[in-house]
């Protein structure tokens, strides 16, 4: 047997607090498994079919089997992406008939040379892979960009036709090699070099689609890795999606909860003080605060905008009206929890009313007060998506909103996710910083925070003691004596 | 006391400061292709250019004719039908610029399945009561010999709509692109059953400016109008696509390449097309006919009650100061 200098604690003691390693397990499981579960129902392969997910798309002349435009990236069932391919043959096969004999249609030339140009830009993703054409799409350069673009895929498949390039392997199945070849020999022979002016407008052959097989999922389970990358690229601006400026919105989120949460804080902290200390008051304020929190505030909404507008004001309104009920009854109900013997002894001393507040219950209700209003700021960031919906749609609701209706979701969970740990975090640290700002106000061990706050304060104090200041201290004369009689 | 009096006073302050200078003229627009486009204009700085003062409020299309009546903003991006909607029950406004005539975009889109209107009866169908998919349906309906008693109508906010075909809880949808187009993508096999491109000239898409504004403000609405040809002008050109579509699906955050098929399903109007439309007359070729047959449709299912004086909501005035 192992000898223990301390017996292990039990790990489920009813009512008792764990300690060191044992707590932070849990602590830490308590993130890993919702984490595991993400990860097991979006990779367990045998919950979902295959899919395949488009490397190279095309358009097919089939409305009625296909009417929405499918771009790379896009996933599809099996049959249905098989059914894509089949029918672009067919339209191959057509074309080829009709060019045999000599009966092909143009509907109008600048369509037909738009169709062209599409197919063109279908074969971006093989030129990218190869590395034939490397310039990077900004705002500033789109026009140029295409120009190039097409120049070089011009350049390229006149290469590919001649047999001086090579795609490498897996990049461009033989079908579309063969295409490409027939495509060169119909844009050649109008211009050996890409030129807008002089571009074919009878239409070329159509590219064969190409994807590649992956899980199935639903839209609304991406895999974990993919919600990663897609945040990474949003959050760097660098979205597929185009310019989401997320930062942008993230502060326009961040000023409508705070400046929500500050309004409530400057008109309700002084309302619910008045209730929680004169009875008066709180029969004043409190039955219809009771009655108006049952109304949801997103009710308002629309009469919201009517008064203030469509801009920020609105959605600050919102989130102070979603607060400030809550703020009142939990205040005052805080405010009534001060010892009662401490009201006694101050009005024994003499103090006025406004003394009585402002020297007495402030400073006494101060630590739960401070919790108070860390709930509360939790509480007006439960607002933000419903105020963020009034009028204009703003801030990283706009992102959410709009791609989630897009079934998106690979770009809306790392919006949610942010508002989560910006909501997490900021609790941590005002939890945290309670420790130092009322330490008498907390038992046990402190929080980190406040212990290395506490471990700068005394080394600066032992840095102090060591060579003490020589300037005679004055004492001021004490305050206190007002509130004698 | 004094210092509960500075934080109300500061407080007041904080939720006063935001109305903004009156001299800005707000436009409301929304993700219909053929307002989309304004963003050409605003994305090169042409209103700039043009001299004009104008703030373009990005909202959803149901928002924004909500903050018109609210008389938030000046001038919204409408339909013709939904102009008298909004008219009868919150704000009368004037239509100044006609952008477009829905060519397709507008769409009945069925599970897969449905193959026509006639599939639909007595089943339910997604859609926003009251304004333009609803005017939509009810023409479809009326050209498969149906009614409205027909079907079920599900109330259902337009850009939610993809969400509720794809949760198979109803049997069609009614929506504009992009919205169309995600419910399209999302469930395979669907399709469309009845589109705009059917009915031509039924819904026009127009900017539509409050009466008091087009009175105080009308230089700066001709600057308005101006700097749309502007953009007619440069989508026209076939060198330009490219850079349009960049621009035009920025604003609504899709691929370019998916964006490209919006354009046709939007027919944008040159000045000539807009000036032989300006004309009065009967049926769909005329705006005035147009919004009569709305205002017929939505006075016979009660809409509204009494049919509108429609003249008071046209004024090519503008358009053809321009066109000299």
């Amino acid at each position: 047997m192992s000898k223990r200098t301390k017996p292990r604690e039990p790990w489920f003691a009813v009512g008792k607090p764990l300690s060191g390693y044992q707590a932070a397990i849990p602590m830490a499981l308590s993130f890993v498994i919702p984490i595991l579960i993400w990860c097991f129902a979006a990779y367990a392969p045998f919950l979902w079919h295959v899919d395949y997910r488009i490397t190279m798309t095309s358009e097919p002349s089939d409305k009625e089997a296909f009417p929405a435009t499918y771009v790379v990236d896009d996933t599809m069932e099996e049959s249905f992406f098989e059914s894509f391919q089949d029918s672009i043959r067919q339209d191959n096969k057509i074309l080829k008939e009709q060019r045999e004999a000599g009966t092909v249609e143009v509907a109008s030339a600048r369509a037909g040379r738009r169709a062209n140009q599409k197919v063109l830009k279908n074969f971006e993703p093989v030129m990218r892979a190869n590395g034939w054409f490397t310039t990077e799409k900004t705002e500033e350069n789109v026009s140029a960009y295409f120009k190039a673009y097409f120049a070089a895929t011009y350049e390229t498949w006149g290469k590919l036709a001649a047999g001086e390039l090579k795609p490498a392997s897996g990049t461009l199945s033989r079908e579309n090699l063969a295409i490409v070849k027939d495509n060169w020999a119909l844009l050649s022979s109008v211009s050996p070099t890409y030129d807008s002016g002089n571009f074919l407008s009878e239409p070329i052959y159509r590219l064969i689609p190409e994807g590649k097989k992956v899980v199935g999922r639903p839209a609304y389970l991406p895999a974990p890795h993919e919600v990663v990358v897609r945040g990474w690229q949003d959050f760097r601006g660098e979205s597929e999606l185009g310019e989401l400026n997320v930062w942008e919105k993230y502060a326009s989120s961040l000023r409508v909860v705070i400046s929500g949460f500050l309004l409530c804080v400057l008109i309700g902290i002084p309302l619910a003080l008045l209730a929680g200390t004169f009875s008066f008051f709180a029969r004043l304020f409190e039955p219809f605060t009771d009655f108006f929190r049952y109304m949801p505030a997103p009710a308002f909404g629309t009469v919201l905008m009517a008064i203030f507008g469509v801009d920020q004001q609105p959605k600050i309104a919102l989130v102070f009206l979603g607060t400030f009920p809550q703020l009142i009854l939990m205040v005052a109900n805080t405010t009534r929890l001060l010892e009662q013997p401490m009201l006694d002894a101050a009005q024994t001393l003499g103090a006025r009313k406004g003394q009585l507040v402002w020297r007495v219950v402030v400073p006494g209700i101060l630590p739960s007060l401070y919790n108070d209003l860390r709930i509360l700021l939790g509480w007006a960031w439960t607002w933000l998506v419903v105020a963020e919906l009034i009028g204009t749609k703003s801030g990283l609701t706009e992102i959410i909103d709009t791609q989630g209706r897009r079934f998106h979701f690979d770009h809306v969970y790392p919006i949610i996710l942010l508002i989560g740990l910006t909501g997490f975090l900021t609790d941590q640290v005002l939890a945290n910083l309670r420790d130092i700002f009322f330490p008498w106000a907390t038992e046990g061990k402190k929080s980190p925070l406040a212990r290395l706050f506490r471990w700068v304060g005394s080394r600066v104090q032992a840095w102090r003691d060591v060579d003490p200041p020589v300037a005679p201290v004055t004492v001021e004369a004490s305050t206190e004596g007002e509130s004698h009689p | 006391m004094k210092l509960m009096k500075t934080m109300l006073c500061g407080a007041l302050a904080m939720g006063l400061s935001g109305f903004a200078p009156a001299d800005t003229l707000k436009i409301g627009y929304s993700d219909w292709p053929g307002w989309v486009a304004w963003e050409i204009g605003i994305k090169k700085g042409w209103f700039k250019e043009a001299g004009v003062d104008v703030e373009f409020e990005w909202m959803d299309y149901v928002a924004s004719m909500e903050a018109y009546g609210a008389g938030q903003i000046d001038a919204v991006c409408m339909t013709n039908g939904d102009a008298l909607v909004t008219g009868a029950t919150a704000k009368p406004s004037v239509c100044i610029v006609i952008n477009d005539y829905s060519n397709g975009n507008d769409m009945v889109v069925g599970q897969p399945g449905i193959e026509s209107m006639k599939d639909m009866k007595g089943k339910k169908i997604a859609l926003e009561e009251g304004f333009v998919p609803h005017l939509l349906v009810l023409k479809g309906l009326e050209a498969a010999g149906m009614s409205e008693s027909d079907i079920e109508i599900v109330n259902t906010p337009t850009d939610e709509t993809p969400s509720v075909l794809a949760s198979k809880k109803v049997d069609a949808i009614c929506a504009w692109q992009p919205s169309s187009g995600t419910a399209l993508k999302e469930v395979e096999g669907s399709k469309p059953i009845y589109t705009s491109a059917e009915a031509p000239g039924l819904i026009y898409d127009c900017l539509f400016v409050s009466p008091e504004t087009l009175k105080s403000n009308r230089e700066d609405w001709v600057k308005v109008a101006k700097v749309w040809y502007k953009i007619v002008d440069f989508l026209k050109d076939e060198d330009n696509i490219d850079e349009a579509l960049e621009i035009l699906s920025g604003r609504v955050n899709v691929k370019p390449d998916e964006y490209e098929p919006f354009l046709d399903g939007t027919y944008i109007m040159t000045m000539e097309e807009a000036l032989k439309v300006w004309e009065e007359g009967e049926g769909l070729k005329s705006i005035y006919g147009s919004t009569k047959i709305s205002d017929d449709f939505n006075v016979k299912y009660e809409v509204y009650e009494k049919p509108l004086e429609i003249g008071v909501y046209l004024d090519p005035s503008i358009t053809k100061e321009i066109a000299k």
